[in-house]
């Protein structure tokens, strides 16, 4: 399907020749997005193909682009470094036009004084994280990796990570934006719509944050988010991280006002306490159950290979089975990564003491293969850059988290048992990569100082095999009815599995929801924002009346999942 | 080969976008964090590693056709290999360097080619050189210096200057200096002279295997002849075919060894001393295919096996080509040794090093995009404060010459065996 003439000239107008294609091939390149393949027919890896990419320079741009996408009835969809499937356009043979975010990549300013970074869409997190903490300063890099658009995380997706529990997530530290409504209206919120600068989200002026976030993030759903200012914190430590050692385990030594752990724990009910000792106690700066997403069956033997270079994947399946990493496994079963900073030699020590009590207090342990120095630095570097988050897809390029949901340490050791059973099972099939039921990955908390805590499944499947990506399916849709089962809501699974469905289906599954006033609400906002319709489902919305017209009934249990 | 081959690698890549960057664990700012120079002139994704697995895809489902522009974004790059590192920080299972020279052979074997290579190639064949210059005209680098020609006589090492040298005028110096050291060392060495050919390896990787094997199995039969067991090159370029491409493709068991790792070892060994200093700061750019494509070549003949059910290994295991062991502390070593010489160290060095913009074919098809890849290193080089950067390769030298006389920037260039002759 092709752009007409007349839409694509006046693009090309606006943004230059070199700026917008429609070669099939290049498009082809924004279709493909990890994940397709659990929801595509004949599980292709290509979602609905872009009529057109346009690489916009500036917020004006974006802007008269818009407008002309209103003025031919074009869908528009933005992403910045472009990653999941709902990144893509959404409906086959549905004109749409992809916003390519790269060539608005700067940092526009760095406020020392009042500790605001403003940016573009195409900084990540790597690049903001460099130059910040140059200055002193930090923030927390998102769950999924320095590789990914600081910008999208705080304005178009409820973006958290490690270092949320001390810094507050990106959609949290999120001030001033400058957002391009689908209709072409360029807004600026917070306190930059009344001049006063991008230093406070909530004014003077008005805050949108909650409107153009809606109930999951607008994910390139409700129109292109320009810029916008992202709050920093205070960062003790070392000017530059200073990566030494070979690819790919690079390892980060450890100032000296920094303490890095992993931290094990005999069984759920003392992981939970030991997260709740920790938020009270407000110690630590990163905070993560990460590499147990690995597979609490194969996660040491993975991990120690990674960090040598001279070893590769078959080494992983010999040191299985090596008798001196037995006790890792062991202790690592149930593990989280922990990293403290203190402003001085007294300030740590003392959370070290604090630290040894919380672990007293509640049988952890920290596990002591992954203490050790080598290992130590090599988290050191993996937790505070994020560079290695790709590691997901490490055994064979599919993966899939389900069973998410946020909540209280004890919400989630509620679930967590029966996420490890349920997934033990599904790898009977031998169709999904068998790492152990337990592959949960989480953040110690969404919210600074503690209180919400989520573990993810970490699913891997091969992604060039149609056996293993419909039995990674099949978990999906098993984990919905094992989690409500528990009497949970279903997790991520839910999610994108619905990025597949026809409009109708997703109307219909939302309509049947008991808080679909959330749909109805979003509906106004769409209309008032998106008069056109150009926006696509990513921005959760509901026609007027269409639980009424379609004889859909509400069923308590219906939810939309992650537990928003 | 054929695209169906990629077809595994592009199955599993997942668009992460990491092939765009240096490894991020190595990223000290905004301006210096960027990977690969095919993307950011390009800047659509199909100019990425990964972006050019999907149009493979693309193209064997029969979803696209190949045009101009799909042409465009499968030659538009330097085969630098800065996507193969980054890519492999997380991935065991997945070759985008091998892919991107396949897709190319590829595209060649299907007549999808650049006319604009075409006079280098004819060069090739008639010439047997990459600057399209007269084959008589070979050798006579060497001036009046006397060294053994191996047509004649026999040893068992022989020195291969490569094309660039070989016929580049201003850079020739450098190739008569590495003489001048191996013979002030004593060593028992030789030249083919106008015998000397091409490697091959440009060819190789402008997707003409074909021309690249006819190259290899020139000289290796010239060798054979002479004797010889050990070549020794000033050239990053022919370094790596030598290396990598002549084991791999032509079954060569030639030792392969670049001039700088030479010298590094006689320095280390006490039998060559700097007398003079070198009053001058230096910053130090690592090529590509002497930095992370400069790692030994592993012979293997295997097959995908899965272990815990899905996960991807190899029988036997499969090398793991990832940067992690280029050659870059030998020529670092040699300029911390001459005295007086400082070393500043730019952002983005050895596995992550910038490409200087000359490989793949770059600089003969889109010399733009070529210099405009050499400018970029220029800047990163001149943020250090060094009065030159040095190399040891004389494609990039020439690059970064070219870009260094276009702005008019007075940063020297300079080959690491020019600062050694100084220093002696």
């Amino acid at each position: 399907m092709e752009i007409s003439r007349d839409a694509y000239r006046a693009i090309e107008d606006i943004v230059g020749p070199d700026n917008v294609t429609d070669d099939p091939a290049l498009l082809d390149s924004y279709a493909f997005e990890v994940m397709a393949e659990t929801v595509r027919p004949n599980q292709s890896h290509f979602m609905p193909r872009p009529w057109a990419t346009v690489l916009p320079g500036s917020t004006e741009e974006v802007q008269a682009v818009t407008k002309v996408c209103n003025k031919y009835k074009i869908k528009l969809k933005p992403l910045s470094t472009g990653w999941y499937h709902w990144a893509a356009p959404l409906t086959d043979n549905e004109p749409t036009v992809q916003f390519d975010l790269r060539r608005m990549n700067r940092i526009l300013e760095i406020d020392e004084k009042n500790r605001f970074a403003i940016i573009e869409p195409y900084v990540i997190g790597a690049q903001l994280q460099a130059e910040v903490i140059k200055r002193g300063l930090n923030f927390a890099i998102i769950g999924a990796g320095s590789s990914c658009s600081v910008l999208a995380g705080a304005c178009a997706y409820s973006g958290v990570g490690p270092g949320a529990f001390n810094m507050g997530g990106q959609a949290e530290n999120l001030l001033g934006q400058e957002w391009v409504t689908p209709g072409g209206d360029i807004i600026r919120t917070g306190s930059l719509s009344s001049g006063c600068g991008w230093f406070c989200s909530e004014g003077p002026g008005p805050s949108l944050r909650a409107v153009t976030r809606g109930v999951l993030g607008s994910r390139g759903g409700l129109g292109t988010f320009t810029k916008c200012a992202i709050k920093l914190s205070h960062y003790p430590g070392p000017p530059i991280m200073e990566a030494q050692g070979r690819l790919p385990g690079y390892r980060m030594p450890i100032h000296e006002n920094f303490r890095v752990y992993s931290i094990g724990a005999p069984d759920w009910d003392a992981w939970a306490n030991c997260y709740h000792e920790i938020y009270d106690n407000r110690i630590g700066y990163i905070f993560h159950k990460q590499f147990g997403f690995a597979g609490a069956n194969i996660a040491p033997a993975m991990w120690l290979t990674y960090i040598d270079p001279t070893k590769t994947m078959n080494d992983v399946e010999t040191a299985v089975h090596d008798p001196e990493l037995q006790e890792v496994f062991k202790e690592a079963r149930i593990s989280f990564q922990f990293v403290m900073a203190g402003n001085s030699t007294d300030d740590i020590q003392l959370q070290d003491k604090i630290l040894d009590a919380i672990l007293a207090n509640t049988g952890c342990f920290k596990v002591k293969r992954y203490c050790e120095k080598d290992f130590a630095e090599f988290t050191n570097m993996y937790m505070q850059r994020m560079g290695h988050k790709h590691c997901n897809y490490m055994w064979v390029g599919g993966y899939m988290g389900s069973w998410m949901q946020w909540g209280t340490p004890d919400f989630v050791k509620g679930y967590a048992p029966a996420a490890v059973a349920a997934f033990d099972r599904d790898q009977k099939s031998h169709l999904l990569v068998e790492c152990g039921g337990d592959a949960l990955m989480g953040p110690g908390s969404a919210l600074p100082g503690g209180g919400q805590t989520a573990l993810e499944q970490f699913v891997s499947y091969d992604s060039a095999d149609n056996a293993s990506i419909k039995a990674c399916i099949k978990h999906m849709e098993d984990a919905i009815v094992d989690s409500r089962a528990i009497g949970y809501p279903p997790g991520k699974e839910s999610i994108y599995l619905q990025v597949g469905w026809d409009q109708e289906r997703v109307f219909d599954a939302w309509a049947k929801m008991p808080q679909q006033f959330i749909f109805n609400f979003q509906r106004k906002i769409k209309a008032a924002f998106d008069p056109n319709n150009l926006g696509d489902r990513n921005y959760q919305w509901l026609p007027e009346d269409w639980a009424e017209k379609r004889k859909v009934e509400t069923n308590k249990e219906s939810h939309v999942g992650l537990g928003h | 080969m054929s695209l169906e081959d990629l077809r595994l690698d592009a199955m599993r890549c997942t668009r992460c976008a990491y092939c765009k960057w240096i490894p991020f664990d190595l990223v000290k700012s905004w301006r210096f964090s960027k990977g690969c120079p095919s993307i950011e002139y390009g800047k659509f994704h199909s100019y990425s590693a990964g972006g050019r697995l999907i149009t493979a895809l693309s193209l064997m489902d029969g979803r696209s056709t190949v045009t101009e522009k799909v042409i465009d974004t499968v030659f538009k790059c330097t085969l630098c290999g800065q996507c193969d590192v980054s890519c492999k920080m997380c991935r065991y299972d997945l070759e985008p360097l091998a892919d991107m020279r396949e897709l190319r052979s590829t595209f060649v074997q299907d007549g999808h080619e650049l006319p604009q290579l075409q006079p280098v190639l004819d060069g090739l064949r008639k010439e047997f050189n990459m600057l399209g210059q007269s084959k008589k005209q070979r050798g006579n680098w060497i001036a009046d210096l006397q060294v053994k020609d191996l047509t004649k006589e026999k040893a068992k090492i022989v020195f291969h200057a490569g094309c660039r040298y070989s016929f580049d005028g201003e850079l020739g110096h450098v190739a008569r200096t590495a003489v001048k050291i191996l013979q002030k060392a004593g060593v028992d060495f030789g030249i083919m002279g106008k015998q000397e050919n091409c490697c091959g390896g440009h060819a190789y990787d402008m997707g003409y295997q074909k021309d690249f094997r006819t190259r290899a199995d020139f000289n290796l039969k010239a060798w054979t002849e002479a004797g010889v067991d050990t070549v020794i090159t000033p050239c990053s370029d022919c370094y790596f075919a030598f290396k990598r491409l002549y084991t791999a493709e032509a079954g060569s068991t030639i030792k392969v060894i670049h001039m700088v790792e030479f010298v590094d070892q006689l320095i280390k060994a006490g039998q060559l001393k700097f007398t003079k200093p070198v009053a001058m700061t230096v910053t130090y750019h690592d090529p590509c295919h002497l930095g992370r494509q400069g790692e030994e070549y592993v012979p293997w003949n295997g097959k995908e096996k899965k272990i815990f059910g899905q996960a991807v290994c190899y029988e036997p295991p499969r090398p793991r080509y990832n940067g992690a062991f280029g050659i870059y502390e030998p020529p670092r070593d040699v300029l911390k040794a001459i005295p007086g010489l400082e070393l500043v160290e730019m952002e983005r060095i050895k596995e992550a090093g910038w490409c200087c913009g000359a490989g793949g074919g770059a600089s003969q098809a889109y010399p733009e995009f070529s210099r405009w890849t050499a400018t970029e290193r220029i800047e990163e080089a001149k943020s250090t404060g060094a009065d030159a950067i040095v190399s040891a390769c004389p494609w990039c030298e020439r690059n970064f010459l070219d870009a260094t006389s276009a702005d008019g920037t007075k940063m020297k260039v300079l080959d690491i065996m020019e600062l050694v002759e100084q220093a002696l």
